[in-house]
């Protein structure tokens, strides 16, 4: 017979549903509750499709196929349905879809992912991971302020995960890892800036086999991460090194070359396909009081790059810093380091509003910086053009301002003389647009670009980092550089571009859930000791060691759902384009199971498709789970007054590996179990001598995850064990 | 209440014994076939007048069905109880004609008189204050049922006035036995 | 002389057993009378209800009685051969509008004979059906006379009866199964309850009948468990009717085989539904089933089976001894025959009322009902329970037939018919109903389980006073794919008490939302109650009768309500007398 889907005419069988016919000839239908091997049940109503003739919506799973019929799998009705249904079933499941640290990180980095990976001693997959986000994983590694660690569940119970120093030993340990870069296409893509932005969109727009030239104005590549951060924080040679694989990659640099000094932007633009502005925000904001012109008066920016390129100059003995960021403690730090006596940073708020890193300023101080905390510049004053006495203003906290600071003010009549050498100035940067002819500046006088495409207004022309942003931390700048670099291949391959859907849900969770949690203390790479350290450039963080970073690893809680690259519920919500959870309501809160040996229960994210009943029903034969209750309240439950491990469970796991969700997961012998986009093998097993089964082996590098049913559809825990031992001989 | 322990802990256990021969013949009757599962269940909480843990075990286990499925059944329907009720049911009907007709007065003024919310019985084991979707007397509405006899139209008043009329009967009888 | 006491269950919950134990001890020293029980006449509002029949054949017709009344109105007929005038409804004489607009095809048996009797039950007609098959009258017989009278499945659904009769007779197989749906579970709806008290041997004929039709030798009646009388009386009309050979094997040598068995519901509103029913018959969770199959080629354990319901049932012994033509003249060209309502909520005159097709809201709910409690205004009938629907005053002179019914949002349903008067809210009334369906959701299908569930929160919060300003976007956008959507009937007519409101009273929902005002005065966070210090005369009553003790004041003073501690009950109201009406509400 006949049948007609999407105006296409498809050639049924007799007793063949909608979902079998559209199925085998590719169309695809979503289901959540549906398996070939049970009988058809329909809970879902996932997978309706729409009867043209009647403008009904039919379970496609349980219609069978009728002469002449005609349906329609994605018309504006059945887009509404499927999306009223995910939006009902998003209303009552709970779970972190993707745990905070990922979430944290402005370039999603998978945290939670690549420590897992270390806990279980696979490193090269654990660089290859963070290498998805970030191409620098040891420089970003050393310097980043860690956003991931603040959102860290694990400081509910005591200190957060040592994230940022897994990712420099995730780097370090496997050096020699290189990713594969696609067939060249044939397009050239030219990248203005080999700063972190830069050189992000070059990796992965050489990758997706695109030819990338970059151009910077400096000797050496590295922008920021090589002339602002100073090189006690990051070693030269491994952002070199980080640079070179770039460069293996296929990526070309020409250091020393500046846009509008020694070759013009229109020059670049007409000899690339697509162009890539990553200029960075290379000049320092003026203190705005009289006398600052004076010599002896430093940008903090200008004053960094100086140091970095050995041209430092004669800062005298006394040193001080204004500002209160990540830059004036460099600033302050390199001076110590250059030979200053006394190093102060002289701030117009208190310690607590200070936005430099919490670390950087306990080792400034350890280094012997003296802070001056409430004190605003008024006037520099100088002897024969030379800058002598910081004159400053006594500040006091006002109200909060715009950020959630309390506003500085002054205090009349107080002011202080503070006699110096040296006045650096730390207290901002701005983007210099110079050479950047026909681009658009924003209302903040960086580059205009879209948030989404980071397109600016010339066509071709794409921007991102500090340049279009203004002064931000350097993972974000990599962010925006993977940002502008997918743009850039949706735009070289003539498409529109769309951001990956990033729905994912998350809890909140209060330390009084994670009391059962043991403490343990939080692991890190050695430090040399202040008095060491402040005499010398050279970097003091050591490298842990693999058997501290297991440890440290093996620390993470696991928030984000282990199942996130299995999930049938979030790759709909994806596919059906679902914004955000917005239908609020009581949701169920069932406490998750651990006791069992090998099956780790979370109620609180089953859907009541019924698959594991059914599974355990009518295919493993053992009813040892059960629907109670009804409505609202149905839940899954082991036989009654039993618990699920000591019932007529016999570890099979096909309950396991038939939930659409992570409300079923299986324990596997690893140290960490960790959500991962996981490769397959597949093998047979026989050994119970009654079946053949096929099984599929999953697993990163050389740790399985999970093993579940092939062709076959049957798996028992026998099988599971076989394949556990052989995969791992093999 | 003096016990808590829902049929499961070894006080209740002389009282399961002692409905097992009525259980069991029960079971001698209905129980070959499976289709029966729910007059069984219905049976045996007519014995004990709820359905204790062992009880429907025995059910699964004498009728060859999966505990789970017992237990999964039972606890589908609303008229299945797992915890003991007390010696007057009451029904208060819900049904559309009592709610328009001020049900939720009525059940004000239950609660208050027998200080118990909606599906609670009372310590001494004399009320359990329950619901039912609807009694079909609406034309008396609104309408409660205690152990099987229907009241109404009620009032406020004559509800607690029904409920005192009971106590009085039950202090009478000097008090309840309790499980 | 013979005195009929009206014992369903509502004439006993209205004290009915007190009158039978006064009239029982003092008939039997009296000869020449009979006393018997009969089933409910409809005239609920006037239990418990006696009727007295004179030697003569006339019946005087009496209600609203107490046991020493019925005993005094009986003592008198007795002493002399009176009735007593000014008791009587006037049931005889002159029909009493309540019943003068009925016409009575499915309770013609209803009130007016022992439901307990099989001779009685045969001597009014019944069991003719077993002669007409001796005479050869054939099933496709059967089914044409069926499809000529029209009969539409009185459930709710009103897909026509022989359609599924035929569907299913065609099927193969020697087991087939008729299944009476006697699972009556909307909310306000207890036709089937009153025809199974008051003749339950033509429910059993009509189970024989539709048996007969499509080859099933076994009939099963679901019957829900809150129905304690219906089931035993069930049971009496089975037992007599198998002891007396008009059920069982070979019937009266007919060679027809028909047996019947009766099960108790547990309790799920779901099981109305026919998949769930059978599945809770194999004694399974009562969740809904994938339609294909259909029960008529895979019911009850994987056999054709025909589920009806009792008022369906109940028509065919009439049906089959008057002609489906005789039917088919009854009613209106849509909709053939009567409908059986249960008239309740703000009426005066509430009962069960059969009347013909086609006649209107208004003449049922004015002429028939008497119209509005109190002579308050009216404001909405509901129609259909919770899988129906609230219609206006301005649809009210629309005929009762299914197609203008649904026309309306509303669905004809089982026949429940609740009448609301000004008092009602309707953001309350859905969110009563919500809380029913989605209390009785089986949980099977996301559509229902969850949707239900989200409407009724938003329902709620409406009601409370938070609800928000897109509130009722999104409960018309679930509403509207959770009918979509929804596996079973149950989750696919559950929005309509949501639709139906917002179409019609959406003003009131507005209310809510916009001015945290509830126009009827029934949503307890968006009222208060005080007390007119210019009406008020410091009786204290109020002050006694509330439940919280927040009202205070001296005796001849105007008493104050303390609204922190007030619970909003509206008790006081209530009881302050009308002549002074000193509370207020707003």
């Amino acid at each position: 017979m006949m049948v007609t889907i999407n105006g296409k005419s498809y050639e049924a069988a007799a007793g063949q549903t909608l979902l079998e016919l559209a199925t085998a000839n590719g169309i695809h239908i979503p289901t959540l509750c549906h398996d070939p091997r049970l009988h058809n049940y329909g809970a879902c109503g996932i997978c309706v499709v729409e009867d043209r003739k009647t403008g009904k919506l039919l379970r496609a799973c349980s219609t069978n196929a009728a002469e002449n019929m005609e349906v329609e799998t994605d018309s504006e009705k059945v887009l509404a349905s499927r999306r009223m249904t995910l939006r009902l079933l998003l209303s009552d499941h709970s779970g972190d879809c993707r745990p905070p640290c990922l979430k944290a990180c402005p370039a999603h980095t998978d945290c939670q992912g690549y420590v897992g990976l270390i806990a279980n001693g696979e490193y090269e997959a654990a660089r290859a991971l963070i290498e998805e986000q970030i191409p620098l994983p040891g420089s970003i590694g050393m310097i980043c302020p860690h956003p991931c660690e603040e959102a860290c569940r694990r400081h509910l119970v005591d200190e957060p995960i040592n994230i940022a120093a897994l990712k420099v030993f995730a780097a370090h340990q496997a050096p020699d890892w290189m990713p594969g870069c696609s067939a060249a296409s044939g397009k050239k893509v030219g990248i203005i800036g080999a700063g972190p932005a830069g050189l992000t969109a070059a990796y992965f727009l050489r990758r997706a086999g695109h030819a990338v030239t970059i151009y910077e104005a400096m000797p050496e590549a590295g922008g920021m991460l090589r002339y602002g951060i100073p090189e006690y924080r990051l070693p030269r040679n491994l952002l070199k090194q980080e640079v070179e694989r770039i460069c293996r990659l296929g990526v070309e640099i020409k250091t020393d070359c500046k846009i509008g000094r020694d070759i013009e932007l229109n020059d670049i633009i007409s000899s690339y396909d697509a162009v890539f502005l990553g200029i960075g925000a290379w000049r320092y904001s003026r203190i705005g009081c009289a006398g600052e012109d004076m010599e002896g008066v430093l940008g903090g920016i200008d004053f960094l790059r100086a140091a970095a390129m050995h041209q430092a100059p004669d800062i005298g003995r006394r040193v001080a810093v204004l500002g209160g960021g990540n830059t004036a403690m460099d600033a302050a730090r390199t001076a110590v380091r250059l030979g200053a006596e006394q190093v102060m940073v002289l701030y117009r708020r208190t310690r607590a509003e200070m936005p430099a890193e919490p670390l950087e300023i306990v080792e400034a101080e350890e280094d012997g910086v003296i802070f001056k905390f409430l004190v605003a510049p008024d006037e520099i004053i100088g002897e024969n053009g030379r800058a002598k006495i910081i004159r400053v203003q006594q500040m006091r906290l006002g109200e909060p301002d715009s950020s959630g600071r309390r506003r500085p003010e002054p205090v009349e009549g107080a002011y202080q003389e503070i006699e110096i050498d040296t006045i650096i100035a730390a207290i901002g940067q701005q983007v210099d647009m110079s050479g950047l002819t026909g681009i658009e500046a924003s209302r903040w006088k960086s580059i205009g670009a879209d948030d989404i495409t980071l397109a600016t207004n010339i066509p071709g022309v794409f921007a991102g980092g500090d340049g279009v942003t203004g002064p931000g931390i350097a993972v974000e700048a990599v962010a925006q550089g993977k940002q502008a670099a997918l743009s850039m291949m949706a735009y070289l391959n003539g498409e529109a571009f769309a951001p990956a859907p990033d729905l994912a849900l998350e809890r909140t969770i209060t330390a009084e859930q994670l009391s059962g949690v043991p403490k343990a203390e939080r692991l890190g790479p050695s430090r040399a000791p202040a008095a060491e350290r402040a005499a010398t450039f050279a970097n003091y963080v050591g490298i842990m060691t693999p058997e501290q970073a297991q440890n440290e690893a093996r620390r993470c809680l696991e928030c984000g759902c282990q199942d996130y690259f299995d999930c049938k519920l979030i790759e709909c919500a994806h596919r059906y384009e679902l914004q955000a959870v917005d239908i609020e309501g009581a949701k169920h809160h069932g406490q998750s199971a651990d006791r069992h040996p090998f099956v780790l229960r979370e109620p609180a994210k089953c859907i009541l498709c019924g698959m594991c009943v059914r599974v355990c029903e009518e295919v493993a034969g053992l009813g040892a789970i059960g629907l109670v209750g009804r409505g609202f309240d149905t839940r899954v439950e082991a036989e009654p007054g039993l618990t699920l491990e000591s019932g007529s469970c016999n570890f099979c796991g096909l309950c396991i590996s038939i939930c659409p969700t992570g409300a079923l997961m299986g324990k596997y012998p690893v140290a960490k179990r960790t959500p991962l986009a996981l490769d397959e093998t597949g093998l047979t097993c026989k050994e119970c001598g009654q079946r053949e089964c096929e099984l599929i082996v999953r697993r990163k590098g050389n740790t399985i995850f999970d093993v579940t049913p092939g062709s076959t559809g049957y798996i028992c825990a026998q099988g599971r064990d076989f394949a556990l031992y052989s995969a791992a001989k093999h | 209440m003096s016990c808590q322990c829902k049929g499961d802990a070894a006080c209740c256990q002389p009282d399961i014994e002692a409905g097992m021969a009525a259980l069991d013949a029960l079971i001698d009757r209905y129980g070959d076939d499976p289709g029966n599962l729910i007059t069984v269940l219905q049976g045996a909480q007519d014995i004990y007048r709820y359905l204790p843990l062992p009880v429907m075990q025995h059910i699964a286990q004498r009728m060859d069905i999966r505990s789970s499925r017992v237990y999964g059944v039972a606890t589908f329907y609303a008229q299945f109880r797992f915890e003991p009720v007390g010696k007057h049911l009451i029904l208060l009907c819900q049904g559309t004609a009592c709610h328009v007709n001020g049900a939720d007065q009525i059940e004000t003024a239950l609660a208050d008189e027998l200080k118990l919310k909606m599906g609670e019985t009372s310590a001494d084991q004399l009320f359990t204050l329950s619901s039912a979707a609807c009694l079909g007397c609406c034309s008396l509405a609104p309408v409660m049922m205690i152990n099987g006899t229907a009241y109404g139209p009620l009032t406020p008043d004559k509800a607690r006035a029904i409920i005192r009329d009971i106590r009085k009967q039950e202090e009478a009888q000097g008090g309840v036995a309790v499980c | 002389m013979l005195i009929r006491v009206g014992m369903s269950s509502c004439g006993i919950a209205a004290g009915a057993n007190d009158i039978w134990s006064q009239l029982e001890p003092w008939a039997a020293g009296v000869p020449q009378l009979t006393l018997e029980k009969t089933g409910c006449i409809g005239l609920c509002f006037a239990e418990p209800l006696m009727d007295i029949i004179a030697d003569d054949g006339h019946v005087y017709s009496y209600g609203n009685l107490n046991a020493e009344r019925a005993l005094a109105i009986a003592q008198h007929h007795l002493d002399c051969g009176q009735p007593l005038a000014d008791a009587l409804l006037h049931r005889e004489d002159a029909l009493i509008p309540f019943l003068k607009g009925q016409r009575r095809i499915a309770l013609r048996n209803c009130g007016n004979m022992n439901p307990e009797s099989l001779t009685a039950y045969m001597e009014r007609g019944g069991y003719g059906f077993i002669g007409k098959v001796k005479d050869g009258f054939s099933p496709t017989d059967v089914i044409a006379a069926v499809k000529s009278s029209g009969l539409r499945g009185r459930g709710g659904a009103g897909f026509p009866t022989w359609m599924k009769w035929d569907a299913a007779r065609t099927q193969a197989g020697e087991q087939k199964y008729i299944i009476c749906n006697a699972d009556e579970g909307d909310p306000g709806a207890f036709m089937d309850r009153s025809i199974l008290e008051g003749d339950p041997h033509s429910v059993l004929e009509g189970m024989m009948i539709a048996g007969f039709a499509i080859g099933a030798s076994q009939g099963l009646i679901y019957c829900r468990a809150e129905y304690p009388l219906a089931i035993k009386r069930l049971q009496i009309a089975i037992e007599a009717a198998e002891a007396a050979g008009v059920l069982g094997k070979d019937i009266a040598g007919s060679g027809f085989d028909f047996t019947i068995s009766i099960r108790q519901g547990a309790g799920a509103f779901v099981c109305g539904e026919e998949t769930a029913l059978i599945a809770s018959l194999e004694g399974e969770r009562g969740m809904p089933r994938l339609k294909p199959p259909f029960p008529s080629e895979k019911g009850y354990r994987r056999h054709p089976s025909v589920i009806n319901n009792v008022e369906t049932l109940a028509n065919l012994p009439w049906i089959i001894s008057n002609g489906g033509e005789a039917f088919a003249a009854v009613g209106s060209p849509d909709s053939k025959g009567t409908k059986v309502f249960a008239l309740a909520g703000k009426i005066k005159q509430g009962g069960l009322v059969e009347v013909p097709m086609g006649i209107s809201l208004r003449e049922i709910i004015y002429d028939l009902g008497g119209g509005i409690k109190n002579d308050k205004r009216f404001k909405a009938v509901q129609l259909g329970g919770p899988s129906g629907g609230c219609i206006p005053e301005s649809l009210l002179d629309i005929p009762v037939d299914y197609q203008s019914i649904n026309a309306t949002g509303a669905i004809m349903g089982s026949g429940g018919m609740i009448v609301m008067d000004e008092d009602t809210c309707m953001v309350d009334l859905a969110r009563y109903f919500l809380n029913f369906t989605q209390e009785e959701s089986c949980g099977k299908c996301v559509q229902c389980r969850l949707g239900t569930r989200r409407m009724l929160e938003i329902l709620e919060r409406i009601c409370a006073g938070d609800g928000q300003e897109d509130d009722l976007v999104l409960l018309e956008e679930i509403a509207l794919q959770v009918k979509a959507g929804s596996l079973c009937g149950l989750g696919q007519s559950a929005p309509n008490p949501v639709l139906t409101t917002l179409n019609y009273f959406r003003s009131e929902y507005e209310a809510h939302i916009h001015e945290r005002r509830c126009p009827a005065h029934q949503c307890k966070a968006l009222i208060r109650y005080y007390i007119d210090p210019e009406k008020c005369k410091g009786c204290g009553l109020c002050g006694k009768q509330c439940p919280v003790h927040c009202i205070s004041g001296e005796r001849k003073q105007p008493w104050v309500i303390d609204e922190d501690k007030c619970s909003r009950c509206g008790t006081c109201m209530a009881v302050c007398p009308s002549k002074w009406a000193a509370i207020m509400v707003e």
